[in-house]
């Protein structure tokens, strides 16, 4: 298969992913979209890798998760406390700040 | 020439006056407070010695610019340290240093804390903080006419805006009535005009800096903000702006300059800001800062863009004419005292920018001599009318009546003041107003001609106001009006006294700003129109001489 | 895009040779020092924590964070007294970090902030003590119990401290010391993450208000994961393009110097890759030094995070990411210049006019210092823009200039405060200068030095920012430049007119007296300020010297 549809794939994902951050209010189901987003990236970084004839790709595609999975442990630190203490994860009820 | 650094000692003698000024220990007593006052007083005074040291070891008809200091500042952009003065900022620096000393004594319970109700004083800073930023700003506007470097011009002309800010803003003429709302719109409304100016004008230092780095005037790649530097580079053709480019710049100068010296239409601010501050205040802007509008405009338009200042010249030449007729008759129908002066101060700005722009050695010469006995007659005006108003506690012309019959020091010193800013003949502005007038209508006659309608005006709105104040039967209230004390007197004195010699001997400042007019001539490419009848400075101050006291 | 056959056979010759050894990495560690200094002292923090008791923690944190900084501080000097800013700038670690002017520079400022930073986090004078008489610093006693709750009085009253705040703040600090100087794009992201993560939990800390510290970490926390998603396609697109994400090699392929291969004339034919894939990059980049339209979460957070935080937030930041901008389009991207220059002057443009506009109807100290940060990234933009030597040199003398006055007015902001905490709200600042002169006057000296009156560091960073927008032929951007300088002054002026010239209100906040950490922070801000403006001539040398990228 054309590796170029994985690309075609990786832009789908991200778009999605991207498109999922906007609309959606749920903290949780936000930060799942923007994990989507960072294996979007991976995918395509690993089928550029595949174009290209170099590992770099791939490589990075491993610092990509191991970064993604610290993203996990600081978001959902700070979003579990805001559940605490709210009893709700929707981005619409934080609110006390506005213009 | 000695390598003593006068000029730095000048303008740094206030600066650290006013950094003991405000380090002084607050004052507990009003006996203290005395002690904290007569600081700053003496420290204006030895400015005035110093100014004066300046001016007599300067040598009308020497260097163009003497007494000079160079140092690297910011080498990377080409600023220098570099001060030097001419002709011109000779006598501003002396008008200056005659004035600050003159407005502090004028102003010395200004600032004075007000009993609470218990009779006791807050004890603060108050009060010497007052003397503190008039001393800051005299520093300031010394190294403005000082400086021969457009980036250490534009520092100061642009740092001396926050001490006049707090003066205007934080001491209201809590003699007629403080309104603390009124009086920080009028500092607010001063600061933006001014900062908008000056910002302005920071993208033009810019782009003169740009330029003269591109056309490699300035050492080793960066460019230069040295006056003479430049205007040498222009004489000789190394520098050269596009058209465009000079039109462009000069309009970024011309704006700051514009909203500093007041020229319609960018005054709106001034009679705002003297209105609401002290009449101490009040002088230090129209007598003081805002000739370093006027003052930069023969300076620094007219030397780096003689080009563009030729094109506009008559653009600007209506504008100060309409500033002269609209600050008039606008003065005409004031019904408050110190408006009444700011509007007549921007009739008299007109004369003085319509004297630069009509570009003759006499309008020039005339507009320089213009700035100093506007400079002094408006401080004895104002500071008279201060006088008057701390006794009634008013600043509306209907509240006064008969004050000459009960204190008639203080409505002949007010009598003198009025007639000084009309140009009566004898008294000093009437030299430099007749010169500016000549000087225009040489080149540009209808334009000489409407300006003189300025000259009537003056005359109805000066004699209504004192015919309104001092003449008549005597108001109740005004019955009790003590003459002018001790202190007031001193004040005044001088001031009357420069303004009669002036008026029949102006020679001494004449010879003085002649030269140097001279030489900013030559750098706009100008010669005077060869009239029918020439007349110079010196043959005017003759002729007014003689017939002096008319 | 179709992918030729000869590409299958480059793969599978790549895939054939497994008799290929890797070579070990060789790590120059002298040059790395100043990072490795500060991670150390970060892992050493975590290790006190652990192992110290309660009541010792605090003084260790700060004798390790300091230790580390300030060796991290001797160690850039040594490095640009060797000549690593100059001559002898080169790649470190094997292409991954680059050790030349720059980054020296830009990680002796942010060493520098950071040190004042500490000073502040540090400070315990501020809030009044605890039950049992223990100080109180500005962080939440104890992170993870619930506002309100018995867990959090209890902890208040045992006066437990967040002591990890420090070791968090090295984390940050090693990753803003990195990211301006990443050489590839892959350390460079990595960087990012390293200083954010932290960044997004020291938000949550606050003592006081914390429903609003949490609020501020939360959308903090997810607007920077989308801006990194964004930064992380960008990196795979620009990979897809040039077959590399090292600096060097990108320029390399962007200019056409490099050396043609079947893959790379396949997908260098295909501009998009490049274009979108840098507009990524860029995206991830202007979110973080809070530029238009990216500059959403900017006022929230610096409102709700703990104002030390903030204060570090606000400078630090700033100074790592334009540092990293500065690097991408000088060094990566000048083959493009054309392409995205007026993508940028749009974004400068909006940046200045939107902060200092919506500047104007704040009335809330940090709220409105967020947005004067918004301006002031717009004034760095110009200097970017101008795409020259002086660019570089103006925008590293801006943001050492900037940084410190930002300090400096959060550090006065922590101190007004009424019974609720910080007094915050503009109203409550009215008459401040009556009744405490002195930190009245000191604050009016940031906000003039944040207007840019001359004999202010402001000034001389503004002029030179507009001097090198204006050599460059941006004359257009230097009057919008101006003119919002002049909308912004009108708002910082009237914060000046609040504490001059109103009367003060009976119930007015008062000024608590700081211990010496946070007077200290205010002196070094006022020093910096009025050093940078009356004396600029050194530092505009040392970064006119350090204004020269590697790649």
């Amino acid at each position: 298969m054309n590796p170029v549809n994985y690309l075609y794939l990786a832009a789908l994902l991200f778009t999605i992913g991207a498109t999922g951050v906007l609309v959606r209010r749920n903290a949780i189901v936000l930060f799942m979209c923007v994990e989507l987003m960072l294996n979007a990236s991976n995918l395509a970084l690993v089928t550029f890798s595949r174009l290209h004839g170099n590992l770099d790709g791939q490589i990075i595609a491993f610092f990509t998760m191991v970064v993604a999975a610290a993203e996990v442990v600081v978001g959902l630190a700070i979003i579990v406390s805001v559940f605490r203490t709210r009893h709700s994860a929707s981005v619409d009820d934080t609110n006390l700040m506005k213009l | 020439m000695s390598s003593f650094p006068l000029l730095t000692v000048a303008a740094a003698l206030p600066a650290v006056g006013a950094v003991l000024t405000a380090a002084l220990p607050a004052a507990t007593s009003a006996k203290r407070r005395d002690i904290n006052k007569t600081l700053p007083l003496g420290i204006s005074v030895l400015t005035l010695v110093l100014a004066a040291v300046v001016a007599i070891r300067f040598k009308p008809g020497g260097a163009r610019y003497q007494m000079t200091e160079h140092h690297s500042w910011i080498s990377d952009f080409g600023i220098g340290y570099s001060l030097g003065v001419d002709g011109i900022a000779v006598v501003l620096i002396l008008l200056t240093a005659v004035l600050v000393p003159v407005v502090m004594l004028a102003s010395w319970h200004d600032a004075d804390p007000v009993a609470n109700d218990a009779g006791t004083f807050e004890r603060n800073r108050r009060t010497q903080g007052f003397f503190a930023l008039i001393l800051a700003v005299e520093a300031m506007v010394v190294l403005s006419f000082e400086a021969t470097d457009v980036f250490l011009f534009y520092v100061f002309f642009e740092a001396m805006l926050i001490p006049m800010y707090f003066l205007i803003g934080g001491f209201g003429d809590r003699t007629v009535g403080e309104d603390a709302r009124q009086r920080s719109y009028a500092a607010v409304k001063f600061l933006l005009y001014n900062l908008l100016g000056g910002l302005i004008m920071l993208a033009a230092v810019i782009g003169l800096y740009v330029i003269t780095a591109k056309q490699g005037i300035g050492t080793d790649g960066h460019g230069t903000f040295d006056l003479s530097t430049i205007t040498q580079a222009l004489a000789s053709g190394k520098l050269h702006f596009s058209p465009v480019a000079e039109k462009a710049l000069f309009l970024g100068f011309m704006f700051a300059f514009a909203v500093k010296a007041p020229l319609w239409p960018l005054h709106t601010w001034l009679p705002n800001a003297m209105g609401e501050a002290t009449p101490g205040v009040a002088v230090l802007i129209t007598a003081v800062v805002d000739k370093v509008g006027t003052y930069a405009m023969l300076r620094f338009c007219l030397q780096l863009f003689p080009d563009a200042s030729k094109t506009f010249g008559p653009a600007i030449l209506v504008l100060s004419l309409i500033g002269i007729i609209y600050g008039a008759l606008l003065a005409v129908g004031q019904k408050d005292i110190k408006r009444l002066i700011a509007y007549a101060s921007i009739s008299h700005f007109g004369f003085i920018i319509m004297g630069i722009f009509a570009m003759t050695s006499q309008g020039q010469a005339g507009a320089t001599l213009y700035m100093v006995n506007h400079g002094i007659s408006t401080a004895a005006l104002l500071l008279v009318a201060g006088f008057l108003m701390s006794r009634r506690g008013s600043r509306l012309i209907a509240d006064y009546g008969g004050v000459q019959k009960v204190a008639p020091v203080l409505a002949g010193t007010f009598m003198i003041g009025g007639l000084a800013t009309l140009s009566l003949p004898g008294l000093a502005p009437f030299v430099s107003e007749f010169l500016v007038l000549v000087g225009t209508f040489t080149r540009y006659p209808a334009i000489g001609i409407v300006a003189t309608i300025g000259i009537v005006l003056a005359a109805l709105y000066v004699l209504v106001l004192y015919q309104r104040t001092m003449t008549g039967p005597v108001k109740p209230e005004v019955s009790g009006f003590r003459d002018l004390h001790a202190r007031e007197l001193v004040v005044v004195t001088p001031l009357i006294a420069l303004l009669l010699f002036l008026g029949v001997y102006p020679k001494p400042v004449s010879d003085i700003v002649n030269p140097a007019v001279r030489d900013t001539m030559s750098d706009v490419h100008r010669t005077d129109p060869a009239p029918a009848h020439p007349i110079t400075a010196a043959q005017v101050a003759a002729t007014n001489s003689q017939g002096g006291g008319q | 895009m179709s992918v030729p056959d000869t590409v299958h056979s480059l793969w599978t010759v790549a895939a054939s040779s497994t008799t290929q050894t890797i070579p070990t990495p060789h790590i120059e560690y002298g040059q790395l020092s100043p990072m490795l200094a500060v991670f150390g002292a970060a892992a050493l923090g975590i290790l006190a924590e652990a192992f110290l008791p309660r009541r010792n923690r605090y003084w260790a944190q700060i004798g390790i964070a300091m230790a580390g900084l300030v060796g991290a501080f001797v160690a850039v000097v040594v490095l640009a007294a060797q000549g690593y800013a100059g001559t002898k700038a080169h790649l470190a670690a094997m292409g991954a970090v680059a050790v030349d002017g720059p980054s020296l520079f830009l990680q002796g400022t942010i060493v520098l902030i950071a040190v004042v930073s500490v000073l502040g986090f540090a400070e315990r004078h501020l809030e009044p003590r605890s039950s049992t008489g223990a100080p109180v610093d500005a962080f939440a006693p104890q992170a993870a119990t619930v506002p309100g709750s018995d867990a959090e009085k209890s902890a208040a009253r045992s006066g437990f401290a967040t002591t990890e705040v420090f070791p968090l703040t090295m984390f940050a600090v090693g990753g803003m010391l990195l990211f301006p100087a990443a050489s590839d794009l892959l350390t460079m992201f990595v960087a990012l993450e390293v200083f954010s993560l932290p960044l997004y939990l020291l938000c949550a800390l606050a003592r006081r208000r914390r429903l609003l510290s949490q609020e501020a970490a939360v959308k903090y926390f997810l607007l920077g994961a989308f801006s990194s998603a964004f930064f992380l396609f960008g990196l795979a697109l620009i990979y897809g393009y040039a077959g590399t994400v090292s600096i060097g090699g990108i320029a390399d392929v962007v200019s056409g110097t490099a050396t043609p291969t079947p893959a790379l004339a396949n997908t260098t034919a295909n501009d998009a890759l490049l274009l979108i894939g840098l507009a990524m990059l860029g995206v991830g980049l202007l979110f973080k030094v809070g530029a238009v339209p990216f500059h959403a979460w900017t006022p929230d957070v610096y409102q709700g995070a703990p104002t030390p935080v903030t204060g570090f937030m606000a400078s630090a930041t700033k100074v790592a990411a334009f540092g990293a901008t500065l690097r991408l389009l000088y060094a990566a991207f000048p083959g493009v210049t054309w392409d995205w220059r007026p993508v940028l002057w749009g974004v400068a443009i909006l940046t200045m006019v939107v902060g200092a506009i919506i500047a104007v109807t704040q009335t809330d100290v940090k709220r409105l210092l967020a947005y004067s940060s918004i301006a002031h990234a717009g004034f760095i933009l110009t200097g970017v823009i101008a795409m020259n030597k002086a660019g570089v040199s103006a925008v590293l003398f801006y943001l050492g200039a900037y940084s410190f006055v930002t300090l400096g007015a959060f550090a006065v902001v922590t101190l007004v405060r009424d019974a609720g905490g910080e007094a915050t709200h503009l109203s409550r600042w009215a008459g401040l200068g009556r009744r405490s002169p002195l930190v009245a006057a000191t604050f009016a000296l940031f906000l003039l030095a944040f207007a840019g009156i001359p004999l202010t560091s402001g000034f001389a960073g503004k002029f030179a920012v507009f001097q090198a927008a204006a050599s460059s032929g941006a004359t257009p951007l230097v009057i919008v430049g101006v003119l919002s300088s002049a909308v912004a002054a009108f708002f910082y002026i009237r914060v000046i007119v609040l504490m001059f010239f109103s009367d003060p209100r009976p119930d007015g906040p008062t000024v608590a007296v700081p211990s010496a950490f946070t007077a200290t922070a205010i002196a070094l801000g006022v020093l910096v300020t009025l050093g940078l403006g009356i004396l600029p001539q050194y530092f505009l040398h040392l970064a006119d010297q350090a204004s020269v990228f590697v790649r």
